[in-house]
């Protein structure tokens, strides 16, 4: 490991506190003890929490503490000194009291649960003890601890397959933790679980490893693109055919896929649409009608791929009428139109019942008994078995819909960093200067809403198949809303945002049951508290974040400088073109 | 970029080759406001024309007639004999490029992506092509990057062509607006007020640069309030008073024209006062006290 | 012919509830040039007010006495949620760019929506609105109209909070200090007005109006519930585009005219593309033809700046 172009590479014996100091002892000695008691039993009632009565064989959450306890350790070696580079890259301190936080809020919620729903302390075991003791070590440990300087990661380079291998490290650890949240099916135990992942991500993004990350993930995009392709396709392989899981996946690829259709509206032209979910309805109410469902009242039965056509022309077109007004409204007002002709598209597959107007949709009933898909001899109801692995019905949706996300991620990023994608910035910022200099301002919006409405009626026609029937209250103003939730909490403009958005939105709603019926309620909550804090995302892409904060100079001297970092490093792709 | 040419005072008398535009009787009227009034106005090829007048002549509102960003009420503008729909994307296509007053750059975009989106005009990689990127398009990509490049160099701020446009000093920001409006290819180019802000080494290089612009073959029209500037830059210099032409000449005889030091006197500013006096005397004199560009005046935006 | 003014009277009805709360969205629009499209809820919060004053201390009393307090309770309640949620989330947006706000009314809204359902005792359906003497009951007939007691009280609301607000504006300090910050924001600072101060009473203004709004909708339709709100305040929009956003008197006009319109294209548009099936598709398509090609309103208000 090799830190280049810093001057003089900092040793760690200039600063903090003479290692090993009683402290990093303490802290060490709490980790371990952690990591102990989940070998231990914490609970004697078998029933609760994932059964943490055995001794010697963790359940899902003492695992967790091992693996918080695991982190503490690599970071206590970190501070030791033993591997200087690694050293001045990360900052132990922060990381090991976010550490410490997190193990003790753990065991304390876990004490608390045992307390209440065992009942009582009385029905723990030393396992507990000993954990919390160790927690509380930690804590008192890493208190004090005192931060290194630390060396900006873009300067560091490291031989590029250790860097490869950090990002295939993550996408697993990204693919096993996606399939252990997923298989949880207590609420308590998954919010457990969410209080460990928040706690891990917190202290890893304060050590600096984020940062880190996020100039590696930059260096090798097309690395971090097919690991995370990899990973989506061997999730269903994790899920031994259950369908409770599939379902609820696919349904977040199906939400995701929908939403980075509209991150091309929103989040490269600036445009806000808020009748997306429309175009969804198009596509979906095409295929329907042309399925062979016995409440189809189109004659014609084309072969699915014609109909993924049509469907997503038919979408285009509207999108065409949808984005018409962009010649003379925008901003607020166009945003109205958008939510007023999604409204009227609702309103009026909500009429075409036959009574009031044309016999097209079976009004508020909707088409029921939309057979699944077959192409070819490969019926999509079926349970294929590959390499021992069944694969069920919904095992089969999720692939058929990765294949149009991955469709989908590359149009968004392609169209991104092309002239249509510069055009695209330029009308966002200054949408005058950018028609001054020649730029179509007119057509490019439209091309946004058209372009978008396509993508979302490609997926409509295979949520329409998925899902079994369309109806109209599936396509309502707020699940437009949820769709630019989705893209606001992740970042506009960046796909990774959008996933992360997408799979918050969709996945948190079916794990927290017993929040269900607070569901909308914490989401209107959550629009404001982000548009407040952090109106970027939680990911989002460098040039939304400067927009957001137009006075951040620093922010902007920061992000020009990985900028510059990584557009000084020799890309393959570029020096053959 | 030499930061001391020697530049003469008054450039030696030039031939013109053939007009490049022609505005005949434009008026531009605001409601009851007539903001600019059977203003005529021709620019020939390799020529710089100077449009000068006190604030509120209407000499941006006559620029956004020029470039299609206002429809004039009367008469016609003419570019290379065809009179262009008023549309600033059809002016830009047929080759008349603009800078604006107070700088409007995609101030979050690089400064080589500012002036690639210039080459947006000469460019058609539509979506399908920009999806499959055939080797087509991405030799399309190469050119534009290569010709950005370019003229970022020609301005010389080819070593920013990374950095985030905001990021720049104010001085290369104006310098990059040029470079973005000279990516679009145009055969004339106007610049509103290039070294509004600057100080007397930028304008120095400024006048330098727009020099080496006309020696390109491309005709500019410059609007500015630094008479001193002007004089020494244009090769005609028009003058516009409350939206109407006072006169048009050589800068010799808009300079001795009582006319025109009566309106910029007319007004109650003092420092404008200062500045004809003080064109004068640098006529005169040689150049020799840079100091006193300071003082210069606002236009509002019309 | 009588049909037409029966239709006539139904609209001016609707119009003037959509009047009321349409106020709301100019005032608003006028001071800081946002558009709040939380302000639906607060209508339907203000008859959420009314009624939970009714429940909790008049419970069974059909009084006409009742009726003022119960005023009191809807301008009570949509005034303080209208300030809060001007205080706690519009107002550290003031200088982000546009779409945070916007995406900040949508979760006020779900927020306020859900708030209600839950939280309210019985709201997750329709719940009956309180009858009142003399503004409920049996329909009063004038000539060959029939004319509802609460179409009366809904028509004279907006007449009294017409007279109410104009004086507002025009004769008191506190209406002059807010036309002085729509003017310039900046400026009237300078002048020592306290900006902030004026951004919350416009806030109140409209709420206010807002509250009113509900009592009539709720003695009008017998029945509130919490989705109320949302139609309500995208017509209520329409009408204020339609006088011109940012011109109070305007929006007056707008929601009559609105309320005409609406009235007639139910009666009057004929085969399967009439009748009340199709009438919110009417009125969304009137919405966006207003905003698209009369975005300045009839009476011609300041040129909204679309960027």
């Amino acid at each position: 490991m090799t830190t280049s172009s810093s001057p003089a590479p900092r040793t760690k014996t200039a600063v903090g506190n003479p290692r090993p100091s009683p402290q990093w002892w303490l802290t060490l000695a709490g980790a371990v003890l952690l990591v102990a008691s989940a070998f231990l039993s914490w609970c004697y009632v078998p029933a609760l929490l994932g059964d943490l009565s055995i001794d010697a064989y963790p359940g899902g959450l003492q695992m967790l503490m091992v693996i918080v306890g695991v982190i503490a350790i690599f970071f206590l070696v970190l501070r030791s000194g033993r591997m200087p580079s690694m050293d001045t890259l990360l900052d132990s301190a922060r990381a090991l009291k976010a550490l410490s936080a997190t193990a003790a809020g753990f065991m304390v919620l876990v004490a608390l649960v045992i307390a209440l729903q065992a009942p009582g302390l009385a029905n723990a075991n030393p396992g507990l003890f000993v954990g919390i003791v160790g927690a509380a070590l930690m804590v008192a440990g890493s208190w004090q601890m005192a931060s290194d300087p630390l060396v900006d990661p873009i300067t560091v380079r490291l031989p590029s397959w250790v860097e490869i291998l950090v990002i295939v490290v993550m996408m697993t650890i990204v693919l096993f933790g996606a399939a252990f949240a997923l298989g949880q099916e207590d609420g308590t135990v998954f919010c457990l679980f969410l209080v460990f992942l928040g706690g891990v991500v917190t202290a890893l993004a304060r050590g600096g490893l984020f940062s880190w990350i996020s100039v590696i993930a930059a260096r090798h995009r097309q690395v971090l693109m097919m690991g995370a392709l990899a990973v989506a396709f061997l999730f269903p392989f994790t899920q031994n055919g259950s369908d409770a899981n599939m379902s609820i996946a696919t349904q977040v690829l199906i939400f995701a896929t929908t939403a980075l259709g509209l991150n091309i509206v929103v989040g490269l032209a600036g445009l806000l649409d808020l009748g997306y979910i429309a175009f969804l309805g198009a596509g979906a109410y095409v295929s329907a009608m042309m399925s062979h469902s016995a409440f189809a009242h189109i004659g014609w039965k084309p072969p699915f791929i014609v109909v993924v056509v049509i469907g997503a022309i038919v979408s285009s077109i509207l999108g065409l009428i949808i984005g018409s007004p962009t010649l003379r409204v925008s901003g607020d007002y166009l945003a109205i139109v958008t939510l007023a002709f999604g409204e009227i598209f609702r309103l009026t597959v909500n009429n075409l019942d036959g009574n009031n107007g044309p016999r097209l949709t079976n009004g508020p009933n909707g088409i029921p008994g939309i057979p699944d898909l077959e192409i070819g001899s490969f019926n999509f109801g079926d349970t294929h078995t590959i390499l021992g692995i069944p694969l069920g019905r919904f095992a089969n949706y999720y692939f058929l819909m990765l294949v149009v996300a991955a469709f989908i991620i590359m149009v968004f990023t392609r169209l991104n960093s092309s002239r249509i994608g510069r055009g695209w910035v330029a009308i966002r910022e200054d949408e005058k200067a950018a028609e001054a200099m020649g730029v179509n301002t007119f057509g490019l919006k439209l091309f946004a809403f058209a372009g978008g409405a396509f993508l979302a009626g490609m997926a409509g026609t295979i949520k329409a198949h998925q899902d079994v029937s369309v109806t109209p209250d599936q396509y309502i103003f707020l699940e437009s809303a949820f769709l630019l939730a989705a893209i606001v909490l992740g970042g506009m403009g960046s796909v990774a945002g959008v996933l992360v958005g997408a799979t918050v939105l969709k996945l948190l709603p079916e794990k927290l049951r017993f929040v269900a019926d607070y569901r909308l309620l914490i989401f209107g909550l959550l629009l404001v508290v982000m548009m407040r804090f952090r109106p970027e995302g939680l990911v989002p892409s460098q040039r939304r974040a400067l927009e957001f904060h137009a006075d951040d100079e620093d922010l902007a001297d920061r992000i020009e400088e990985v900028h510059l970092e990584i557009a000084a490093e020799p890309d393959p792709a570029e020096a053959k073109a | 970029m030499s930061t001391q040419t020697l530049q003469p005072t008054a450039p030696a008398p030039r031939t013109f080759g053939a007009p490049v535009l022609e505005a005949s009787g434009v008026v531009m009227r605001f409601g009851g406001l007539t903001a600019v009034n059977d203003v005529n106005l021709t620019v020939r090829e390799g020529e710089i024309m100077g449009l000068i007048g006190p604030n509120g002549a209407g000499k941006t509102t006559f620029f956004n007639c020029l470039t299609g960003m206002y429809k004039p009420t009367e008469g016609e503008v003419k570019f290379l004999g065809t009179v262009l729909p008023p549309k600033p994307r059809s002016v830009v296509k047929a080759g008349m490029a603009r800078t604006f007053q107070n700088i409007r750059l995609f101030g979050n975009m690089t400064a080589l992506e500012n002036v690639m989106v210039g080459r947006y005009c000469r460019t058609n990689a539509m979506a399908l092509t920009s999806i499959i990127r055939g080797p087509k398009y991405r030799r399309e990509e190469a050119e534009s990057r290569r010709i950005a490049q370019e003229w970022l160099d020609f301005v010389g701020l080819g070593h920013t062509s990374e950095h985030l446009a905001r990021n720049l000093p104010y001085g290369d920001q104006r310098r990059l607006e040029i470079a973005r409006a000279l990516a679009t290819d145009p055969r004339l180019i106007l610049l509103d007020e290039p070294t509004a802000g600057m100080n007397p080494k930028e304008t120095e290089q400024a006048k330098d640069l727009i020099f080496r612009i006309r020696d390109k073959g491309l005709a500019v029209v410059v609007i500015e309030h630094d008479m001193r500037f002007i004089f020494s830059l244009c090769d005609r210099v028009h003058c516009l008073v409350r939206g109407e032409t006072l006169i048009e000449g050589s800068p010799q005889e808009v300079q001795s024209d009582h006319r025109v030091i009566e309106a910029y006197i007319g007004q109650p500013d003092e420092d404008e006062e200062e500045m004809v006096a003080e064109a004068h005397a640098q006529d005169e004199a040689a150049p020799s006290t840079p100091a006193a560009t300071d003082g210069r005046m606002k236009e509002d935006r019309a | 012919m009588d049909l037409f003014f029966q239709q006539l009277l139904n609209g001016l009805t609707l119009g003037s509830l959509y009047a009321l709360i349409a106020v709301g969205y100019t005032v608003v629009y006028g001071i800081v040039q946002i558009i709040n499209f939380a302000h639906g809820e607060v209508f339907m919060i203000g008859a959420f007010g009314a009624m939970a004053t009714w429940t909790v201390l008049f419970q069974g009393n059909t009084s006409l006495w009742v009726l003022p307090l119960m005023i009191v309770g809807a301008v009570a309640s949509s005034v303080v949620v209208a300030v809060l949620m001007e205080r706690i989330a519009y107002r550290p947006l003031r200088h982000a760019p546009r779409l945070a706000p916007l995406i900040t009314a949508i979760g006020i809204s779900v927020f306020l929506q859900e708030a209600i359902r839950l939280f309210y005792p019985g709201a997750k359906s329709a719940l009956p609105f309180p009858r009142i003497d003399v503004v409920t009951g049996t329909a009063l007939t004038l000539g060959p109209l029939t004319v509802r007691r609460s179409a009366i009280f809904t028509i004279g609301s907006l007449i009294v909070c017409a007279a109410l607000l104009w004086f507002f504006i025009n004769r008191t300090k506190l209406g002059r200090g807010m036309l002085a910050v729509s003017q310039d924001k900046d400026t009237a600072r300078l002048m020592g007005i306290n900006v902030d101060r004026i951004i919350a009473v416009a806030f109140g203004l409209g709420a206010a109006l807002a509250g009113v709004a509900g009592v009539a909708q709720g003695l009008q339709n017998n029945n509130i519930d919490f989705f109320m709100g949302f139609l309500a305040g995208l017509k209520a929009f329409t009408a204020a585009v339609l006088g011109g956003i940012g011109n109070v008197m305007g929006a007056v006009l707008g929601g009559l005219v609105l309320g005409v319109v609406e009235a007639m294209a139910v009666q009057f548009i004929p085969g399967t593309f009439g009748g009340s099936p199709w009438k919110d598709v009417w009125a969304f398509a009137l919405l966006i033809i207003v905003l698209v090609f009369r975005p300045q309103g009839l009476l011609g208000a300041r040129v909204v700046d679309r960027a």
